[in-house]
């Protein structure tokens, strides 16, 4: 079994958002299996006990005072990161659907293949989208095709929030604005000539709370998307003229 | 509608779509906002192009609300002050969310000097 390269500071950053019911679990759990990891969580304007839950549960927090929403919730993960001096940021789901035991087989793949982002993907082995809800379905072919039109390259879970990300990435992703760190931000950083992959991992059903997507967003969140990410294939172009 | 007023609507939804586009580009207009006039101007600009669906369009609307013709260009300047206040709004909540971000940061780093964390260098 491949291992990760020892000496490179890691930071497992959880994003949060009314995880009462799961985030102890989760610290518990990925405090267990990743014990040479720092662990930060941000709780992202919690109006439920999640605040309450994380003192002295051993992970450091970044509280923020109202609900920001994901992106930023990672954005402000990146940014510690990054002043903090870590090598790497390894994103979790806060509702327990990511099992942390898998996060060291990701963290090896990454080094190997010496990549700037490496997805956790649920669809890259069997590159169907079975099982999952038709207007879901439609949405991750689309964005996945999408992003092999305008980057070059099929990734077939765009929206998984179980992502490794290496230091040399901190700083586009907190230069420019996204929206759940997704389709838009992985073509971004790919235009920008960073390497992206896919790894396998299996996921559990999320057993407490709701999903950050309710129908209503479900409906705006593929018009926002498809304009961000082609703003993004303009931004990232012009990054690399004005670089160049 | 004359050729000339519908050549006039066209050059303005295109200067309402690279200025809102531009505004999104560079964070100064919520995407959530932006894509809301971007999917109308770019109607808009259909319906002005395509002269059967115009004739369609404004029979329509001059039955429900008959409004002299003046109403256009009174519609079309709320539509570029509501873009303006939009940005104003994105703007004013972009702080909010920096200053938001950096306590919590600043919160975390901290309580990080306080209890080091495990592999954390001392």
């Amino acid at each position: 079994m491949l291992m990760p390269s020892p000496g490179r500071r890691s930071l497992i950053a959880i994003p949060a958002y009314n995880e009462a019911a799961t985030i102890r679990d989760v610290v518990g759990r990925v405090r267990a299996s990743l014990p040479e990891c720092d662990l930060l969580v941000v709780n992202d304007g919690s109006g439920d006990d999640t605040a309450a839950l994380l003192i002295d549960s051993g992970a450091i927090v970044a509280e923020h005072i109202c609900n920001l929403g994901y992106s930023r919730a990672i954005q402000t993960a990146v940014l510690y990161a990054a002043r903090a001096g870590y090598d790497r940021l390894i994103t979790l789901d806060a509702d327990g659907q990511h099992d942390p035991q898998q996060v060291q087989a990701l963290l090896a793949q990454f080094d190997v293949e010496q990549l700037d982002v490496l997805i956790g993907s649920r669809y890259v082995v069997s590159r169907s989208y079975a099982g999952v809800p038709f207007g879901r379905r439609i949405g991750m072919q689309l964005f996945s095709r999408l992003v092999a039109v305008t980057a070059g390259r099929r990734i077939y879970d765009t929206t998984s929030g179980l992502k490794v990300i290496g230091r040399r990435a901190f700083e586009p992703l907190t230069q420019w604005h996204f929206i759940d760190f997704h389709a838009e931000a992985l073509v971004y950083l790919m235009r920008l000539g960073f390497r992206v992959g896919e790894f396998p991992v299996t996921v559990v059903e999320r057993r407490h709370g709701r999903s950050m997507y309710s129908t209503i967003s479900l409906l705006k969140y593929p018009l926002k998307t498809l304009l961000m990410l082609l703003l993004g294939v303009i931004q990232a172009d012009l990054t690399r003229k004005r670089a160049s | 509608m004359t050729p000339a007023g519908v050549i006039v609507g066209a050059v303005m939804g295109c200067l309402l779509l690279i200025w809102v586009i531009n505004l999104i580009r560079n964070g100064r207009l919520y995407v959530g906002y932006g894509v809301i006039f971007v999917l109308g101007t770019l109607t808009a600009i259909v319906v002005l192009l395509a002269p059967r669906l115009l004739e369609a369009v404004t029979a329509a609307s001059v039955a429900l609300v008959p409004v002299p013709s003046i109403g256009v260009g009174a519609i079309a300047i709320m539509l570029f002050l509501l873009v303006y206040v939009f940005t104003q709004i994105t703007i004013l909540s972009n702080r909010v969310m920096h200053l938001t971000q950096e306590l919590a940061i600043r919160g975390a780093q901290r309580q990080s000097r306080s209890h080091p964390e495990p592999g954390e260098p001392t």
